[in-house]
């Protein structure tokens, strides 16, 4: 990419981004959407004739706290959203990445997560209305500012991890939730990972609904299970105890552990930092520990970090250009082979060109993928490629 | 309607006969007279029905209706609230009576595979000696099938908590309206590129038939505590609704019901709710044991400072089934205050639940009808059901429930929370989302179905059917 003849958009609101885009599209000119730009690591970053920034489309719209909703302009940074919603005493529970200084059209975009969704859903079940600008300049809105709603179809989720590809989204609406009372954390080490994986699916299968069950292991270490509990102190207590118990069945034992918020929020940014190759598959839940073990074995392996109760696991490998792309085959394979999905969020720059986001694989339903993405973006300009549906 | 040009009557039914063979074709004027309804007002007769043994047969009709120009229909039940499995332009109606099998219960994955005629409550009675549950519990459990839930995107009671359809499918095999078949997803959270599970649930039939449906199955909550409060007065209820959310807590449902619902339950069922209150709450909170207490002790005493007259707790499962089979039989309990009822399903932000039900009161008045107020209003989701005696007043009735429409709409709320468009309430899209949402929708619907086979006339607006109320609207 040229950065001295990209031209740059900064629209302020979504009659000004249309008008940006509908240009563009006129003239066939290509288009990055950028927030923060926290994550242009992810997914096949081509250059683009132009950059819309969407920075200028800032703050929270409206905010009735006892509607349990929230709607903000997509550029306003998660952190300050964050912020708002907590003189009300209320979160938005989503944990991503980056969460200092992504966008909330980037988390979106992005689809981008962290260790909270199986207690609070992840973007797709959060975000329940969206107005975005097609790749021909349409406004178009969808869902709505209440919690439920079937009137229409659902497009909210086409733009959840869709990357750009299929719109620029400006304005996005989102259940939240009351600060819970109590949020305490434990953690227990496990020799073996596939131990780690069996305390943390006892749990799981608990109507206990921890806020987060993350397992963090390296090559020859201990593998570590870190629980964080979330709500009134009598069941958050409970968990922890669950937690106990479930480590002494495998024969270790749990502590209590106050700062577990910070652990994780670190291990959440693995994929951020800039060396090695980070894959990240989402998988059946039991097939987890078989994962993790093909992991372990890899030449390169350096880190394993799993949303134990999603099912998403992220791994981090680190070597020669050679022992990165062995790694990257058999991680997609493996996970491909039990089910699940996989792809490489972040890659060395020296395999740019030579190892592709998705792999070999094509998603299912491929096709319809492009029949949308020429529906909502007939010319081709926004983000072209980035995705794994084009 | 739409005038279509494709194969209908007899010679359909002879060709659809030859293709799939007598069993599963049914085209007398006796058998197909019992499709042409569903749970809502309006009717249609379809030109055959189809009751497919697997995907193999919903492909090998697709693709025969594709090349002759035959819209699809898909059915489960016909519990349906909103007309979505009626034929209104002909074409062959596809029952999954006979595509109604658990497939599998996938305990280590907490997932179960499913056909789309499997009636959703079974489900959750298969899974519960596994500890496990499927969440969305629309009233009509008991019937409705899940392939129906995934069309409407349905909700229930407990889905305040813990989501609705949408939030629980984790796969999806298609089939498209020219015979291709695609599996989406499968057993885990997400898959790569776009979200066409996400985009297909609550598409009401109209991109496609979903032929087997991969879903989360949830731990049962180790307990639950489930209360009654009564109030002298419907605002009283509905005020309680906010200051229960406003302070901090999420019950996992909060259900109200007006007076006049009540005496309808109270005749039907003996669920033992106070005839004498304007407005009743049903209230449950559930998860670990610990805890419970205090938090529904939170709860009671947030009613009480609001004025609660009455205020109990179900201290048995007895007890507990009896306050829910009040509220799910509801419905069907209407038929103790008049022949027919209309039930509509806006939805509001919470917070304006006594406004806008005030305006349900007005609406009444001036149309001499009676409302009753059953609803999920934890959600702001309204079910007010309008009574009638006889077709002649379905008009005026339908005009109520319209105005009740507009004004959710004008409190910021939407024209339907889980019931669905369909064909009732495609001529009213426009009250809520512009002409471009509404293309951008039909962008969606032209990717799945270029033809519109897949059950046309829902959803959108349609030139003819609604040409009298854009003049209405006008006016």
């Amino acid at each position: 990419m040229n950065a001295t003849t990209t031209e740059r958009i900064r629209p302020a609101d979504a009659a000004a981004c249309a008008r940006a885009v509908a240009e563009a599209a006129s003239a066939s000119r290509s288009i990055r959407i950028r927030g923060s730009g926290t994550k242009d690591y992810v997914g096949e970053v081509l250059p683009t004739d132009a950059v819309l920034d969407t920075t200028a489309l800032s703050g929270v719209v409206a905010h009735v706290p006892a509607d349990l909703t929230v709607t903000v302009a997509a550029g306003t940074r998660l952190a300050d959203l964050r912020t708002a919603l907590a003189r009300a005493g209320q979160f938005l529970p989503l944990d991503p990445p980056h969460a200092d200084a992504a966008t909330i059209g980037g988390v979106i975009a992005a689809n981008s997560t962290g260790f909270w969704r199986s207690r609070y859903g992840g973007v797709r079940d959060l975000l329940i209305g969206t107005t975005a600008v097609l790749g021909d300049g349409t406004i178009a809105r969808s869902g709505g500012r209440v919690v439920k709603n079937v009137a229409g179809y659902d497009l909210n989720k086409l733009f959840v991890g869709s990357l750009g590809t299929l719109g620029v989204l400006v304005e996005c609406t989102f259940k939240v939730l009351p600060v819970p009372p109590v949020s305490a954390g434990a953690h227990a080490q496990f020799a073996r990972s596939a131990d780690a994986f069996a305390a943390a699916d006892a749990i799981a299968r608990t109507s206990a609904r921890p806020a987060a069950l993350a397992i963090s292991g390296g090559p020859g270490g201990a593998w570590e299970l870190l629980l964080q509990a979330d709500g009134d102190a009598a069941p958050v207590e409970r968990t922890l105890d669950l937690l106990s118990q479930s480590a002494r069945a495998q024969g270790t034992a749990a502590q209590r552990h106050d700062g577990v918020s910070g652990v994780l929020a670190t291990l959440n940014e693995i994929s951020g930092r800039a060396d090695g190759m980070v894959v990240r598959a989402a998988l059946p839940l039991a097939a987890q520990p078989a994962f993790a073990t093909t992991a372990a074995r890899l030449e390169g392996f350096t880190q394993l970090v799993a949303d134990a109760a999603g099912g998403i696991v992220r791994v981090v490998v680190r070597g020669e250009d050679a022992i990165t792309l062995n790694a990257a085959d058999a991680l997609l394979a493996a996970a491909r082979a039990v089910g699940g999905s996989a792809r490489i969020e972040r890659r060395p720059d020296s395999l740019r060109g030579r190892l592709g986001a998705w792999g070999d694989a094509e998603p299912a339903g491929l096709f319809l993928m492009r029949r949308l993405k020429q529906a909502f973006d007939p010319h081709g300009i926004l983000e072209p490629g980035r995705s794994a549906a084009g | 309607m739409t005038v279509r040009a494709g194969l209908r009557g007899a010679p359909l039914i002879s060709a659809l006969t030859d293709l799939l063979g007598k069993d599963k074709v049914l085209g007398t004027r006796e058998d197909l007279l019992i499709y042409e309804y569903d749970g809502a007002v309006d009717t249609a007769t379809p030109d055959a029905v189809v009751l497919p043994n697997d995907t193999s047969d919903v492909a090998k009709l697709s693709r025969f209706c594709h090349q002759n120009d035959v819209p699809i229909v898909p059915r489960g039940a016909g519990t349906g609230l909103s007309g979505g499995a009626i034929p209104v332009e002909g074409g062959v109606v596809v029952s999954f009576a006979r595509m109604s099998r658990i497939l599998e219960i996938d305990v280590p994955n907490m997932r179960a595979v499913v056909q789309p005629g499997l009636v959703n409550l079974h489900l959750s009675t298969a899974a519960s000696p596994h500890g496990l549950y499927f969440v969305p519990d629309p009233s009509s459990q008991k019937a409705c099938t899940i392939g129906g839930n995934v069309a409407e995107n349905s909700g229930g009671p407990h889905t305040l908590a813990y989501g609705v359809t949408t939030n629980h499918v984790t796969g999806l095999e298609i089939v498209l309206s020219d015979g291709t078949v695609v599996r989406l997803g499968g057993k885990a959270v997400e898959y790569e590129g776009y979200d066409l599970i996400g985009a297909f649930v609550g598409s009401e039939g109209t991109l496609g038939i979903v032929t087997e449906i991969t879903v989360r199955l949830t731990p049962l909550p180790e307990d639950k505590r489930t209360i009654l409060a009564a109030f002298t007065t419907i605002d009283g209820a509905s005020e309680t609704v906010s200051a229960i959310i406003g302070a901090g807590i999420v019950p996992s449902a909060i259900e109200l019901m007006d007076q006049l619902a009540t005496e309808a339950v109270e005749a039907a069922v003996g669920a033992g709710y106070p005839l004498d209150a304007g407005g009743i709450l049903l209230m449950e909170v559930d998860g670990l044991r610990d805890g419970l207490d205090d938090a529904a002790t939170r709860i009671e005493e947030i009613c009480r400072a609001n004025g609660a007259t009455t205020l109990r707790r179900a201290a048995t499962t007895l007890e507990r089934d009896r306050l829910w089979a009040g509220r799910k039989g509801a419905f069907a309990a209407m038929g103790r205050l008049a022949p027919a009822y209309y039930v509509q399903d806006g939805v509001i932000p919470r917070t304006r639940l006594p406004e806008v039900l005030r305006t349900v009161r007005e609406v009444a008045q001036r149309h001499g009808v009676r409302i009753a107020n059953v609803f999920h209003a934890g959600d702001g989701n309204l079910h007010p059901l309008i009574l009638f005696a006889n077709e002649s007043e379905l008009e005026g009735v339908k005009q109520a429930g319209l105005e009740i429409l507009e004004a959710c709409v004008a409190a910021g709320g939407s024209i339907t929370g889980e019931h669905g468009v369909g064909m009732e309430k495609n001529c009213f899209m426009p009250l809520q989302f512009s002409a471009d949402d509404l293309a951008t929708m039909g962008r969606v619907k032209t990717a799945f179905d270029p033809h519109g086979l897949s059950n046309p006339g829902k959803i959108f607006p349609t030139p003819g059917r609604c040409r009298e109320f854009q003049l209405a609207a006008r006016r």
